[in-house]
């Protein structure tokens, strides 16, 4: 239950109430039904103006209380990662939930997390302006880690991205989704999603090289109500190969 | 915290606790447009705008709305007369919504017109997909989304100030009719390929409707105004002084024993007013099944028991001051269980080691029920001589299917409130479809007399056959009971999935004579259906498993006038959260095994899949085979099949996919236009660019289905009609019209009989102290009994007024007098109009209330046909299957209202494609649901539809007075078939179990290669 509600107008001031035990950044609050403890107070992060995306050389850096839909209507958002955030959320939740948001709770099953695990996102927590690779927040999330304040998440452009995926509908949330972030410099990141608690970086290298088989051994163990092992082992290099079609062609 | 909320233009002041949502807080300032429709948002049943965004008022708190401008259905437009007080009236989205027919329950219409409003005010000149896009986060269970479409198309056009015709005139909204003389089989639709001018059905008209004014009109419904405008229509939308909030705490075990329950650490906890347990109230067996006595089922449920049977189960009753407060009682309850082992596989239920899941002494045994095996119901029905049709045969086929369990999905869940009135009955005001059977059914449970309950049905948010069940209004009621105070229990989404009911999901083995020129000389279904933990609906449902599917293939020749068809099944108890009433009753289930088995048949015999099902399908004349064999737990009567309108749909809707360009044609097959198909837009292209073959298949497929309209001997329904002073009528009906439509179809055969427009009738439906008894919404029935009865009404009435306007225009034989256009007109064409005839009987001569009641059972069910046709493409590496186009061809009889039937088609065709690839409630191996929201639930959204087209087949039925036929149930029966069927012919490989996912398709495909 929710006990108090405060909203702060600097980040200052937001970090010191969020130093109070049992007390929580509030993004889009699409998060709340998903609070369960008995008293906790929540920090409404709306005045920071966090809310901005802004062009920084090679990246976009997104306050974190962008919502999904502002992304999705951006011009600097590549499509396939538009294509991840219409399967992310219907358009009610993506008018309310945040990037942030989004990045804290999401599941193996996001496609946007997925995407953004792809391109390799960085996260700016506060207070002291500290980045974090996505990849990292997500191996420790879940482990209780998580930083009082994300302020902004850091998009490369000059990466072309590629996302593919399989549901049961046409905008079911995927059983296997895989997006191929790929650089100038020939560096290709694979990222699977559609299983477990966080999505799976499966291949960070130089080229995209081995490109099926990393997908292959990244599923080997992703059984679950959904899918077998062995159609999501399958599925994935599949859809890994399209996404690099995809990017070859284009 | 003090907070200053700007809602419609309005600050409100007011102290809100921090905890509250934005829902909660508007409900309570009155704002009951936005609805409750699940806890993630996912619903969009809470659709406000915030800042012009539409957002889910129950995913925000109250707090974070300050600053904001919200806006709610109430702050867009109301009605253009209030008396003196004239008004801007109704929104452009406003009004195309009621002229559509997108509003079907009205549930989810406040949060579609608000979602539109955006999307026209930064897009003015919007494309099917933006509509669709802009729709997308508000689910609607009811629609299919077609009209939705259309409505905000309409406006658009309407605020961008192009003219447009109206409903019924030339143009987008032209309704394609055409007459039996044209000649069939080859024309396609002449609607434009847009999908969106696809709302208008085709409809291939009866001569008899020629005459007709309102009835076979696209009249709108008579609560679409209300219900556009978000008024508090619902049951939940009333405020009590006092009201406790319901909550109850579930079991969390499939099987257990109550050993111990110590509720006093809840009881003391202020705010928390009563909790019940199994000790504290009556013990009386009873059955949850709405149906008309004597239920056709055994008696085995209590409000609470000392032993659970599904977790889920009920344990405990609390009633709070609040929902927070409710919660933590819940929370302090504590139980002591002695686990059981349970049965979760309906084939572990009659081994004979397994436990007893029934071991109540109050058990009511219901014709061959048995609870020491744990069978809740067994059929064995043989028609004709089946081994000797099997004998007679040169192939015989078998084979096996399975169907899931799945869930209605009503977006208004469960709700109701108690309260004892000022006379000291008890009033239940609740969303069901069956108001009679509940203040029967529950006046034993609640040891009140019938006559001390007092049932109000409002506006139903959807109910599917789950609100045919006695489910939930008995725990407020013992709570009002107990306290004495008004009490609300409404469901949350997660209950809804633990704690209702869902279609029974069953194994069927399939075995099947045919001869090589394609008769069937015999047909055998052998069932095993899992009743969950109680046995409501347990021999009705499966029975119509066979009852539905298995008459429609008689077989040709001699097999027609003796038909060799056996049905068995048996019903059993497992530890899973109860089956029960979900559209179609049943036959779904029938139509999935036998439609495939047929489809394998052709396909292994090389027959023409179309002549062979029509060769053997039921024809005009003949008796329906079942028909002497077996009736819902009544004596069966021999029925003769007067109308069937099979051949003519099959036509009609091969015409409209365009069978004949793409069946066995391997060029379509094989090369698919590269069209979103859910894998991203350019993968055709990519193929091709890479010179990899494309991984797509498209295919085609059909399956033929029929249903019944109502229970013959059984289903009453009855209508009062009262003439008022200016000329207008109150129709009372206890008809349950829980979004159909079925008010306005009834009001339009009075209508039409009363020679008046339809907006002279005042409909309302249904209360118990004021409805004349009906059974209830379900079993395909109310235009067909209830309408009955309401055209029975009509006459009587008519014939009073014809009798006084003879009178009054001077010794006419009062047989001369016609009613029409608000007139009685003798046969020289003088007339007097019906507001005179009412003044005159009401306060000058001979005076007298012009009334009547009437009632109407039936002999006979008359047969709805259908022939559904389904394309798809399949990606043969994924094993992904993306419906593209579902066609449905119905002789449903004569269509009385072209928007709510066609509406009709659309929501059942949408919620069977569902049911086709991705519905099923599943559990783990304790028996905990793994499905318990929209999330991991999905049924299908605005953006992601296939293509749906309607076309009906009308055909005059001859026993009921404007000729119908039932249209609510059947669309759900052929969608799935139709997929199977599509996939195989994209793929060449079945799939015998739905849904159909990818993985399912994926292995066959290994296997298959």
């Amino acid at each position: 239950m929710i006990t108090a509600y405060h909203r702060p107008k600097t980040i200052p001031e937001a970090l010191d109430l969020l130093k109070q035990n049992d007390t929580f950044p509030l993004g889009g609050g699409t998060l709340l039904s998903q609070l369960k403890s008995d008293s906790i107070e929540v920090v409404d992060l709306q005045s920071l103006n966090l809310d901005t995306l802004k062009k920084k050389g090679n990246y976009v850096v997104v306050g974190a209380t962008v919502t999904l839909q502002q992304i999705l209507k951006s011009s600097h958002t590549p499509e396939d990662l538009k294509s991840a955030l219409q399967l992310e959320a219907p358009l009610n939740i993506r008018n309310a939930a945040t990037i942030a948001g989004a990045l804290v709770a999401g599941d193996g099953r996001s496609p946007f997390v997925t995407a953004l695990l792809a391109l390799d996102a960085k996260l700016t927590t506060q207070p002291d302006d500290e980045q974090i690779e996505i990849g990292n927040f997500l191996a420790t999330r879940d482990k209780g880690s998580i930083p009082n304040l994300i302020s902004a998440i850091t998009l490369p452009t000059h990466a072309v991205l590629a996302f593919e995926h399989v549901g049961r509908t046409p905008k079911d949330k995927p059983i296997v989704c895989a997006a191929l972030a790929s650089w100038p410099s020939g560096r290709s990141r694979l990222a699977l999603g559609g299983y477990g608690v966080v999505p799976l970086l499966a291949m960070d290298g130089t080229e995209p090289e081995g490109l099926e088989s990393a997908a292959r051994n990244a599923f080997k163990e992703a059984k679950d109500d959904w899918a077998s092992a062995d159609y999501r082992m399958d599925v994935a290099a599949t859809l890994a190969m399209r996404c690099l079609e995809k990017i070859q062609r284009d | 915290m003090n907070i200053t909320l700007t809602i419609n233009s309005k600050a409100y002041e007011a102290d809100f606790s921090p905890n509250e949502t934005l829902l909660k807080t508007l409900r309570k300032l009155g704002f009951h447009g936005v609805k409750f429709g699940d806890e993630a948002g996912l619903s969009g049943a809470d659709t406000v705008l915030l800042d012009g965004k539409p957002i889910n008022a129950g995913s925000m708190l109250t707090a974070q709305a300050e600053g904001h401008k919200i806006v709610t259905i109430e702050g867009l437009g109301e009605h253009p007369e209030q008396g003196w007080k004239k008004t801007d009236g109704l929104h452009a989205l406003q009004q195309a919504f009621i002229e559509t027919g997108a509003v079907q329950c009205g549930y989810c219409t406040p949060g579609q017109v608000l979602a539109s409003q955006t999307l026209l005010e930064q897009n003015p000149n919007p494309s099917e997909d933006e509509v669709r896009e802009a729709i997308s986060g508000v689910l609607c269970r009811c629609t299919g989304y077609v009209k939705p479409v259309q409505a905000v198309l309409r406006a658009a056009a309407q605020l961008r100030g192009e003219g447009f015709d109206p409903i019924g005139g030339a143009g987008l909204f032209d309704w394609p009719v055409e007459n039996p003389s044209t000649p069939l089989g080859g024309e396609p639709l002449s609607n434009s390929p847009s999908i969106a001018t696809q709302v208008a059905p085709k409809i291939i008209v009866a001569p008899e409707t020629k005459k007709w004014k309102t009835v076979g009109k696209p009249e709108i419904k008579v609560d679409a105004i209300k219900l556009v405008q978000g008024k508090p229509a619902f049951a939940a939308d009333i405020e009590k002084r006092g009201m406790l909030i319901a909550k109850v705490l579930h079991s969390p075990h499939a099987h257990a024993r109550i050993k111990n329950i110590d509720t006093s650490k809840a009881k003391a906890i202020p705010g928390v007013v009563a909790v019940l347990t199994w000790k504290d109230i009556p013990r009386v067996v009873y059955s949850t099944a709405g149906q008309s006595d004597p239920i056709p089922g055994p008696l085995d449920t209590f409000s609470l028991d000392n032993k659970v049977r599904f977790v889920g189960d009920r344990v405990a009753f609390v009633a709070a001051e609040t929902v927070e407060i409710a919660d933590m009682a819940l929370s302090k309850i504590e139980v002591e269980y002695e686990a059981l082992s349970a049965i979760l596989d309906s084939e572990d239920a009659m081994k004979p080691d397994a436990i007893q899941i029934h071991d109540e002494p109050e058990y009511v045994n219901f014709a061959d029920s048995d609870p020491s095996r744990n069978l809740a119901a067994e059929i064995r029905i043989d028609i004709g001589d089946v081994e000797k049709g099997f004998a007679e045969a040169d192939r015989i086929f078998e084979g096996d299917y399975v169907v899931p369990k799945v869930q209605q999905a009503h977006i208004e869940p469960h709700v109701c409130v108690t309260y004892w009135d000022e006379d000291d009955r008890l009033v239940m005001r609740t969303s069901t479809q069956v108001p009679f059977h509940v203040r029967r059914m529950l006046a034993p449970v609640l040891d009140l007399p019938v006559k001390r309950i007092r049932v109000i049905k409002p506006r139903i948010g959807g109910g599917f056959g789950g609100k045919q069940e006695v489910l939930m209004e008995d725990v407020p009621a013992h709570l009002t009971i107990a306290t004495g105070r008004p009490v609300i229990y409404e469901y949350t989404r997660e209950e809804e999935f633990i704690a209702a009911r869902s279609r029974h999901p069953m194994k069927v083995h399939m075995k099947t004579g045919v001869k090589k020129d394609g008769t069937i000389t015999a047909n055998e279904m052998v069932v095993l259906a899992d009743t969950g933990a109680n046995g409501a609906h347990a021999l009705t449902v499966t029975g119509n498993t066979g009852h539905k599917s298995m008459a429609l293939y008689v077989g040709d020749g001699k097999y027609r006038k003796s038909p060799n068809i056996r049905f068995y099944a048996d019903v059993v108890y497992t530890n899973t959260p109860p089956s029960g009433a979900f559209r179609g009753y049943g036959v779904p289930q029938g139509f999935w095994p036998l439609d495939r088995h047929l489809e394998k048949i052709t396909r292994e015999m090389g027959f023409d899949p179309i002549e062979f099902r029509l060769k053997n399908a039921i024809r005009p004349g003949e008796y329906h085979p079942f028909s002497k064999a077996w009736n819902e737990g009544r004596e069966p009567r021999p029925e003769i099949v007067h109308t069937v309108g099979l051949e003519q749909c099959v036509q009609q809707a091969k015409a409209a996919i365009g069978w004949d360009q793409k069946f066995n044609n391997e060029d379509w097959r094989n090369g698919p236009t590269p069209a979103d198909n859910g894998q991203g837009p350019e993968l055709g292209k990519a193929s091709s660019a890479v010179q990899r073959p494309s991984p797509l298949r498209k295919g085609i497929g059909l399956a033929t289905v029929m249903q019944g309209t109502a229970i013959p001997y059984l289903d009453m329904g009855g209508a009062s009609i009262k003439m008022n002073d200016d000329g207008s009528f109150n129709l009372l009906v206890g008809a349950t019209d829980l979004g159909t439509g079925s008010d306005t179809v009834l009001a339009q055969m009075a209508a039409e009989v009363l020679g008046v427009p339809l907006e002279d009738l005042i409909c309302y439906s249904s209360d118990t102290d004021f409805t004349p008894f009906d059974k209830g919404a379900y079993a395909s029935s109310t235009t067909y009994i209830s309408g009955t009865a309401v055209v029975h009404a009509a006459e009587k009435v008519a014939d009073r007024i014809k009798v006084r306007a003879a009178k009054m225009l001077g010794d006419i034989d009062s047989q001369e007098i016609e009613l029409r256009d608000r007139k009685a007109y003798g046969p020289d064409g003088k007339f007097i109009t019906l507001s005179e005839v009412a003044m005159d009987s009401l306060h000058r001569n001979d005076q007298e209330q012009i009334m009547a009641v009437a009632s109407y059972v039936s002999p006979v069910s008359p047969p709805p046909f259908g022939a559904q046709f389904a394309e798809v493409t399949v990606d043969i590496e994924t094993g992904q299957v993306t419906v593209d186009h579902l066609v449905m061809a119905v002789d449903s009889g004569v269509i009385i209202n072209p928007l709510t039937a066609s509406g009709q088609i659309e929501g059942g065709m949408t919620q069977a494609l569902g049911y086709a690839v991705c519905e099923e409630m599943r559990y783990n191996e304790k028996g905990e649901a793994l499905e318990r929201d929209l999330d991991r639930y999905h049924i299908f959204r605005a953006d992601e539809m296939p293509e749906l087209t309607t076309i009906f087949v009308e055909t005059f039925e001859p026993s009921h007075p404007f000729g119908v036929k039932a249209v609510a149930e059947i669309p759900m029966d052929g969608v799935a078939p139709a997929v199977g069927n599509a996939v195989r012919d994209a793929i060449g490989i079945d799939i015998d179990e739905i849904p159909i996912t990818p993985e399912k398709v994926w292995q066959a495909l290994k296997q298959g290669l």
